[in-house]
């Protein structure tokens, strides 16, 4: 529970940050046009740092701005305004929210009569539970939803024992890399640093003899074979990642744990587990994400009926017919959640990220 | 530079946990899981490359990792594909489009680095933080995002660009050479944040004393930045340079999601080659050639840089 009020507390925390960062910017802007009046500022410096800002905005604006256009054709309702004959316009004509309610499509908890026995008796009670209904497609005038919740049930299926099977191995061995001294170990470590960047394309390059392989033993098609072979390749990265949390630990902890008389195994879970909890959280959502997120290998395997979500989303943009409205609705619905998720973890990420040991 | 085995080297002094290749235990599920399913595949790919297989006869008989009723072709696949000039065009598009993309990306991720870290601009944090924003997103949503602004179509995007700036429309994905610039542009905005990321954190790493030194010595901003900036930003920058230009030598998604490598085959990235040829034509045999074709081509690649570029001094104490 402590973890989870942590990384709420964190979250907050982040939250308030980012709501901060416009009143903040407000408050320094007026300081300086104090400070410009006092005469402690030139105006050359004032519109250099004007002007640089302004060009700083402006990369970042058209960088983002394909995310801010898929937004923009999901609200726009019939799929007709954004790029409508007259030209692009910044905001759609008639903003709609039915484009995501046909992603969603119902969701209905049906009505449930649940009947228990009374034990030696003739008696049975009957609970009838009311239908419960969040949203109904039909009320928007939308026939026809998505197969968004099959596909996320799908998804699922693969992503939660992809993060149960790569974690129970990543761990130790991320905690022996960091830890001990053994035989092979630099072998090892170079290696999963080589493969965290060419695993993909290697993985595709594998792909024939790997769906031959699951074809001969029955597998494609099967959800947890693919969570299995997923969890394998997210070892490498995410074991190189973890590690290098763990060397953060300063070792005087763990040797004030020993000399205290704890036994190796408790100095893992209690000091070493507890201290790499921010490398934990990075890594259980790579490995998470791994499953989630993956399109090549899951067409290959899957059939239509157990398609995750990268595989419905792209089986969408293949048939022409779909209106431009609907599939933005649904790319935003399946990438929104990676979105935030990315961005609270952003600076865990980065730290693992920055090759802090390369220097020329 | 060696935190690590100094780590290591004084936790070996604590007697509690002694120096112990038991410890090798720990690391070997992990191993065993994905060698499993990467080297293992990679063997019986190797295999499967010198028979003529195909789903009728590598499935026909059943049986686990055996060639079913394929037939030993020896090294028929490897002459097929060696003397195929589709083969030549597609690994000498995919050469091309690692040095073009390759470009791009270091252009961009270190134009925007140096945007985002300059002093006077305000709320600096912020932008980066959004800026790399691109990294967190499914590779396939954001690759179908770019394929709908390169459609054809008048209403995408880039054309409606071109005609607010007076030029006609392009059918992007339908001629050869705008397919390419489209696959070039879209590499490069998948791959920016991962530049952005590294280069910031090397620049911010970059002593403030070495720029003062340099003003005071009366250095304009540009002999500042080749003289100080790049010395200093330049093997982290190298090192990433070299990571993408093995991720994009392995581009699958962008050419198959666009136009399946087309038009008519000529975009074809030697992965897109191999797997077309395995799933879309049948030729297992003739896929697993070219796969193995391109991992041999990588390998050398991705080793000569390792080896030419001293990477494993770095890598190996990262």
């Amino acid at each position: 529970m402590s973890l989870l009020s942590r990384v709420a507390s964190k979250i907050a925390d982040d939250a308030r940050n980012v709501l901060n960062t416009p009143r903040e910017l407000a408050l320094e802007a007026r300081y300086t046009v104090q400070a410009y009046r006092r005469g402690d500022v030139s105006a050359t410096q004032l519109g250099r740092t004007a002007a640089v800002t302004g060009f700083a905005i402006l990369v970042v604006a058209v960088l983002l701005f394909p995310i801010y256009w898929i937004a923009m054709s999901a609200i726009s309702g019939s799929g007709g305004t954004v790029y409508a004959a007259g030209g692009f316009s910044f905001f759609p004509d008639n903003p709609s929210i039915q484009p995501f309610v046909w992603v969603l499509g119902d969701l209905i908890v049906p009505a449930l009569a649940v009947t228990v026995n009374v034990p030696f008796t003739d008696l049975a009670l009957v609970f009838n539970t009311p239908e419960i209904a969040f949203l109904d497609a039909s009320d928007h005038g939308v026939d026809n939803p998505s197969n968004f919740k099959q596909y996320f049930v799908n998804s699922v299926i693969v992503s939660v024992p992809t993060l149960i099977l790569a974690m129970c191995v990543i761990v130790p061995a991320a905690y022996a890399l960091s830890r001990r001294e053994f035989i092979m170990r630099r072998k090892v470590l170079f290696g999963y640093v080589l493969f965290t960047q060419v695993g993909g394309g290697l993985g595709i390059a594998a792909l024939i003899a790997l769906y031959a392989m699951f074809v001969q033993v029955g597998l494609n098609n099967n959800r947890l074979a693919l969570a299995a072979y997923y969890a394998a390749t997210a070892v490498p990265f995410n074991t190189w990642l973890l590690k290098t949390y763990m060397d953060g630990i300063p070792v005087s902890y763990e040797e004030a744990a020993l000399v205290d008389g704890a036994p190796p195994w408790r100095v893992v879970v209690e000091v070493i587990l507890p201290l790499s909890a921010a490398g934990l959280a990075t890594v259980t959502i790579f490995t998470f994400l791994t499953g989630w997120m993956e399109f090549v290998v899951a067409q290959t395997m899957l059939s239509a009926d157990k398609f995750t979500l990268p595989v419905g989303l792209f089986a969408l943009v293949d048939e022409y017919s779909i209106p431009w409205a609907r599939f933005s609705a649904f790319a935003l619905t399946f990438a929104s959640p990676v979105m935030l998720v990315y961005l609270f973890a952003q600076r865990y990420i980065e730290g693992g990220l920055s090759f802090s040991g390369m220097e020329g | 530079m060696s935190a690590t085995s100094r780590i290591a080297d004084r936790v070996a002094e604590v007697p509690a946990i002694e120096r112990e290749d038991v410890s090798l235990l720990l690391v070997l599920p992990g191993l065993f899981l994905f060698a499993a399913f990467m080297f293992f595949p990679m063997l019986y790919l190797l295999g499967i490359s010198f028979t003529n297989a195909r789903p009728s006869n590598l499935f026909a008989g059943g049986g686990f990792l055996t060639f079913g009723e394929a037939t030993f072709v020896g090294l028929e696949n490897y002459v097929a594909v060696l003397t195929d000039g589709t083969f030549w065009n597609s690994l000498g598009t995919t050469w091309l489009f690692v040095a073009t993309s390759l470009v791009l990306k270091i252009g961009l991720g270190l134009g925007v680095a140096l945007v985002v870290t300059n002093e006077r601009v305000r709320g600096a944090r912020f932008m980066r933080s959004l800026l790399i924003v691109p990294m967190g997103l499914p590779a396939i949503f954001t690759i179908t995002i770019w394929r709908g602004i390169f459609t054809s179509a008048q209403f995408g995007l880039a054309n409606q660009l071109l005609s607010w700036l007076g030029a006609g429309t392009v059918a992007w994905l339908n001629e050869r050479w705008p397919a390419f610039i489209a696959y070039n542009i879209t590499e490069m905005w998948l791959a920016y944040p991962f530049m952005v990321i590294i280069t910031v954190s090397a620049l911010q790493d970059v002593p403030k004393e070495l720029h003062e030194a340099a003003m005071v010595d009366g250095a304009g901003y540009f002999s500042r930045f080749f003289h100080v900036t790049l010395p200093s930003v330049k093997r982290p920058v190298l090192f990433a340079s070299i990571l993408t230009a093995a991720a994009s030598f392995q581009q699958f998604l962008i050419p198959y999601a666009f136009n399946r490598g087309g038009p008519a085959r000529l975009n074809e990235l030697v992965i897109v080659y191999g797997y077309r040829e395995a799933f879309q034509f049948s030729e297992y045999g003739q896929g697993a050639a070219i796969m193995l074709v391109a991992v041999v081509f990588i390998g050398a690649f991705m080793w000569l840089n390792v080896k030419k570029g001293r990477l494993a001094d770095g890598v190996d104490e990262a």
